[in-house]
C-alpha cells in the first residue's frame, strides 16, 4: 500500500463531499469521442499536445473519482483507468492542468454529445486544490485581498472614495455643472451601482462615463462605500465560501441601503457570480432586482430617458462576447442592439455569441503569470477573429476580457484598441438644451491633454531604456505642464531620482545596468524616497513578478506598453491626485 | 455594532469592522511562516502602516506554526501588531495549533504590558479554517484564558463582515 500525504488524503476527502448529480453525471458521462478538441482554444493552437484536450483535461480528476467514488473504477480500475493521487508532486501535476491549461470558457460543453461541463468540475478540482494551499501564487493573492479587503485588487476604502471624489469633480468640470454628483450611501435609490476594483485602479474613466449616463437619465442611484466590488473571485479559484460571502456582502450592502435595484458594470464574471451563483454559492435570497449595466444603458435610450447621436462614434467596431456572459448567461443580444444604437459601423465576428472564443483571460487567467506564455500562444484564434472584422475598436462589456484582448493585441501587434459599452455609450451621449454646452463641450472626453496644463508644477521622472519612449512621454507629459527628467538606464535612475526628489517616477521594468524591480526596491527601501509615487510601464508583464515579489509597498500605478496618450495622463493624473487625497 | 461578555473582571468584544485601520492598543495579523506582509490584511498594514513594518520583520526572518512575534504599527491607528503564524490549509491538528497560538499571542501581549488586544477570527476565510471551527476554538480558548490572571483588560475579536460577526454572536449571548 503506497503511502498518501496529508494533502492528497484531504483532497481525495473533500472530492466526495463535493459531488452532486452534476458533477457526476460530467464525470461519469465522457465517452472520449473527441469532439470536444476542436472547440478548445488550447488545442486549435497546440495541435500535436494531447494534454490539452477537453477530455484529456477531465481524465485528470476523473480517474481519482473512478478510483474513489465510482464502482467500475473499484471493480475494473484497468478498465476504466481509475488512479489516486499520493503526493503533493501529484496535485501540482493536477494544479497545472486546472489552472493552466483552462479557462473555464466552458467553449468545449457546446459539442459535447454527452452533455460533459469540462468548466464544472475544473473548477470543482480548482476548488479542492485551494482547500489545501496548492494553487498559483497570483490566485493566493488575489483571494487573500478579496477575503480580507473586500475587493480583489485590494483597492482601500480610502482610496476608493478618492477616486469617485476625483471622477466627480472631473465630471463637474467637464460639464460646467455642479450638481452633477457621484453619490455614495444614499438610501433608498431605485439603482445601486456596483463596479469591478480595476476601474478604480486602472479605468476610473468608465466610472466617470457610467456617472455620467446616470446623471442625464435623471436616475436617483448611488454606489456603496462599502461591499462595492460586484467581481467575485470565488467563481475562478473554485472557493464556494469565498464565492457565497462576496456575494453576501454586496447583496447586504443593498439592503442595508434599501435599493430597489442592483446595476452591475460591465464585468462578465462579476456578472455571472453576482446574478446567478453567489446566491446558490452563499445559500442566500435576494430580494432585488439585478440587472446589467448593458440592459439598464438599452433602458434609457428606449425609454427616452437619455439621448444618443451614433455620428460620434464612426470607427467599424466589432464585439468580443464574453464567455461568462455570453455562454453562461446568454446575455448577448442586449449588447448587440445597444452597440447599433450608438456606433455607425458594427462588424460582427465570427463565431460569435454562445460559440465564441475566449479571449483567454478568462478564469483568473491574467493573475497567473507563470501560465502568460500558453495564454499568449493560445490567444492566436482570437487575434485572427478580430483581424477578419477589419474593426478598429473592439468592444467587450467584461473587464477581464479588456485585459486579455490588451494583451493579446499588443502581442500579436494589431491596429485595435479595446473600448467598453460605457464608454461608447457616454461619447454618443447628447448632452440636452438645459445644460447650454457648445458642442464641443458635450463630447469631451477625460483628460483634454491638449490644451490643459494638468501637470503644471509637477516633476516627472521617466525612466526608460528605450529612446523612442523617452521621447514620445517626454513630449506628452511637457504639453501638459510637467517638468520632465529622463534616465535611460536604472542606475541613473536612482542616481536622479535622489538629486531630483521628483513628484512621480515612470518606471520601465528591462533595463541595463539595473533592472526596473531593484530600482522600485531600492526607492521604497529608502525613507527618503519611499513615497515618490512609482507608475510601472513595461512592455513585458511576464515581468511583473520582479515588482510585486518584493517584500515592498506596491507600486501605485501598472501600465502595460503600448500606451496612448489619454491612458497615460489618466493614468499620472490619477496616481498624483490619489496621492494628493491621501496626503491630506 | 459590538457585544460584550465580563470575564472574570476583563472584557471580551465582538465587534464589526476593518482590523487594521481601527482605535485598538494592538491587534493580531495571521502571519506567514517568512513574515512577509503580502497581500489582504498585509497589503492594507504596509500602505497605511508604512515601510517600517516590514523592515522591523525582516530582521526577526522565518517562524514555526504557532509562533508570534511583536512589532511596532507604524503609521496605523495601533500602537503594536502581534503577527502569529496560525494553522492553514486544513493541515493535521488545526484546532491545537490554533489554541496554542492565541495563547501565545496572549502571552506576548502580557509580556509587552499591552492592555487592549484586538484578533480577526483567526485563521477563517484565505485560510480556510471552517468558521465554525474558528468560531469554537476563539471563544473557548480566550474564556479560559481570560478566566485566570491576565493582565490584557480587553480582547477584541473584530470580523470584517456579518457573516465572520454572525458566526461570534451566539457566543455572547
Amino acid at each position: 500500500m503506497k503511502n498518501r500525504s496529508y494533502k492528497a488524503e484531504k483532497v481525495i476527502e473533500l472530492l466526495g463531499k463535493k459531488l452532486n448529480r452534476q458533477i457526476v453525471g460530467s464525470l461519469a458521462a465522457c465517452v472520449h469521442c473527441g469532439m470536444c478538441t476542436e472547440m478548445c482554444h488550447y488545442v486549435l493552437t497546440n495541435p500535436d499536445d494531447p494534454t490539452y484536450a477537453p477530455a484529456y483535461k477531465g481524465d485528470q480528476l476523473r480517474k481519482i473519482f473512478k478510483r474513489h467514488y465510482d464502482w467500475t473504477g473499484r471493480v475494473f480500475p484497468w478498465w476504466v483507468k481509475a488512479k489516486s493521487v499520493y503526493t503533493d508532486e501529484d496535485l501540482e501535476a493536477l494544479k497545472d492542468t486546472v489552472f493552466g491549461k483552462c479557462t473555464n470558457c466552458r467553449r468545449c460543453t457546446i459539442n459535447c454529445p454527452m452533455g460533459v461541463d469540462l468548466a464544472s468540475f475544473n473548477r470543482m478540482a480548482r476548488g479542492l486544490l485551494v482547500s489545501v494551499g496548492i494553487m498559483p501564487e497570483g490566485v493566493a493573492v488575489v483571494s487573500k485581498d478579496q477575503w480580507e479587503i473586500g475587493n480583489q485588487m485590494g483597492v482601500l476604502k480610502e482610496d476608493y472614495l478618492d477616486t469617485l471624489e476625483w471622477m466627480e469633480e472631473e465630471l463637474q468640470d467637464e460639464l460646467e455643472d455642479e450638481t452633477v454628483k457621484i453619490p455614495v450611501d444614499k438610501m433608498n435609490c431605485d439603482v445601486v451601482y456596483s463596479i469591478n476594483p480595476r476601474e478604480v485602479k486602472y479605468d476610473p474613466r468608465t466610472i466617470a462615463d457610467a456617472a455620467k449616463i446616470f446623471h442625464f437619465a435623471g436616475e436617483n442611484w448611488t454606489m456603496p462605500s462599502e461591499g462595492w466590488d460586484m467581481t467575485n473571485f470565488g467563481l475562478f479559484s473554485g472557493d464556494d465560501d469565498l464565492g457565497g460571502s462576496v456575494g453576501r456582502r454586496l447583496y447586504e450592502k443593498v439592503e442595508e441601503l434599501r435599493g430597489k435595484k442592483l446595476v452591475i458594470s460591465e464585468c462578465g464574471h462579476g456578472y455571472r457570480s453576482t446574478r446567478c451563483e453567489a446566491p446558490n454559492w452563499g445559500k442566500l435570497d435576494v430580494p432585488f432586482e439585478m440587472e446589467s449595466s448593458v440592459i439598464t444603458m438599452l433602458r434609457y435610450i428606449k425609454e427616452g430617458k437619455i439621448k444618443v447621436d451614433k455620428t460620434r462614434n464612426q470607427e467599424p467596431v466589432t464585439f468580443h462576447d464574453s464567455c461568462n456572459n455570453a455562454r453562461s448567461c446568454g446575455l448577448f443580444d442586449e449588447p448587440r442592439e445597444l452597440l447599433n444604437l450608438v456606433v455607425t459601423d458594427f462588424r460582427e465576428m465570427y463565431p460569435n455569441k454562445a460559440e465564441n472564443y475566449c479571449c483567454t483571460g478568462g478564469g483568473g487567467a491574467m493573475s497567473m503569470t507563470e501560465y502568460t506564455p500558453r495564454r499568449l500562444k493560445s490567444a492566436k484564434i482570437k487575434a485572427d477573429q478580430l483581424t477578419a472584422t477589419g474593426a478598429k475598436i473592439v468592444v467587450t462589456s467584461c473587464h477581464n476580457c479588456v485585459d486579455g484582448l490588451t494583451d493579446l493585441i499588443r502581442h500579436y501587434k494589431l491596429d485595435i484598441k479595446v473600448a467598453q459599452l460605457v464608454n461608447l455609450t457616454a461619447n454618443a451621449l447628447v448632452i440636452p438644451e438645459k445644460i447650454s454646452l457648445p458642442e464641443e463641450a458635450a463630447v469631451k472626453r477625460i483628460p483634454e491633454p491638449s490644451t490643459d496644463n494638468v501637470l503644471a508644477g509637477k516633476k516627472i521622472l521617466i525612466a526608460d531604456d528605450e529612446p523612442d519612449i523617452l521621447t514620445f512621454f517626454s513630449t506628452v507629459l511637457e504639453d501638459n505642464g510637467a517638468e520632465v527628467i529622463t534616465a535611460l538606464n536604472g542606475k541613473e535612475a536612482v542616481e536622479l531620482i535622489r538629486k531630483e526628489k521628483p513628484d512621480l517616477v515612470t518606471l520601465d521594468l528591462n533595463m541595463p545596468e539595473m533592472d526596473g524591480g531593484k530600482v522600485f526596491e531600492i526607492l521604497r527601501k529608502d525613507p527618503e524616497l519611499a513615497d515618490i509615487p512609482v507608475c510601472i510601464i513595461t512592455g513585458r508583464p511576464e515581468l511583473r513578478r520582479l515588482i510585486y515579489d518584493r517584500p515592498v509597498k506596491a507600486p501605485e500605478g501598472y501600465l502595460d506598453k503600448p500606451v496612448d496618450e489619454d491612458t497615460l495622463i489618466i493614468n499620472i493624473r490619477k496616481i498624483l491626485e490619489v496621492k494628493k487625497h491621501s496626503s491630506k | 455594532m459590538a457585544d460584550s461578555l465580563k470575564i472574570n473582571g476583563h472584557l471580551l468584544t465582538l465587534l464589526k469592522g476593518d482590523i487594521t485601520d481601527m482605535e485598538f492598543e494592538s491587534f493580531v495579523f495571521y502571519a506567514s511562516h517568512d513574515l512577509r506582509l503580502g497581500a489582504g490584511f498585509g497589503n492594507a498594514i504596509a500602505v497605511r502602516g508604512g515601510q517600517s513594518i516590514q523592515a522591523e520583520l525582516d530582521k526577526i526572518g522565518k517562524k514555526n506554526t504557532c509562533d508570534v512575534v511583536i512589532s511596532k504599527a507604524g503609521k496605523l491607528k495601533a500602537k503594536a501588531i502581534l503577527h502569529a503564524v496560525g494553522p492553514r490549509f486544513k493541515e493535521p491538528d488545526t484546532e491545537v495549533k490554533l489554541e496554542k497560538t492565541i495563547i501565545n499571542a496572549m502571552k506576548l501581549g502580557e509580556d509587552n504590558n499591552l492592555k487592549q488586544i484586538a484578533f480577526p477570527p483567526m485563521g477563517a476565510g484565505f485560510y480556510a479554517i471552517p468558521l465554525d471551527t474558528c468560531a469554537k476554538v476563539m471563544m473557548k480558548t480566550l474564556k479560559e484564558y481570560l478566566g485566570g490572571e491576565s493582565s490584557v483588560q480587553e480582547v477584541i475579536i473584530c470580523a470584517n463582515d456579518n457573516r465572520e460577526y454572525q458566526a461570534f454572536k451566539p457566543y455572547f449571548l
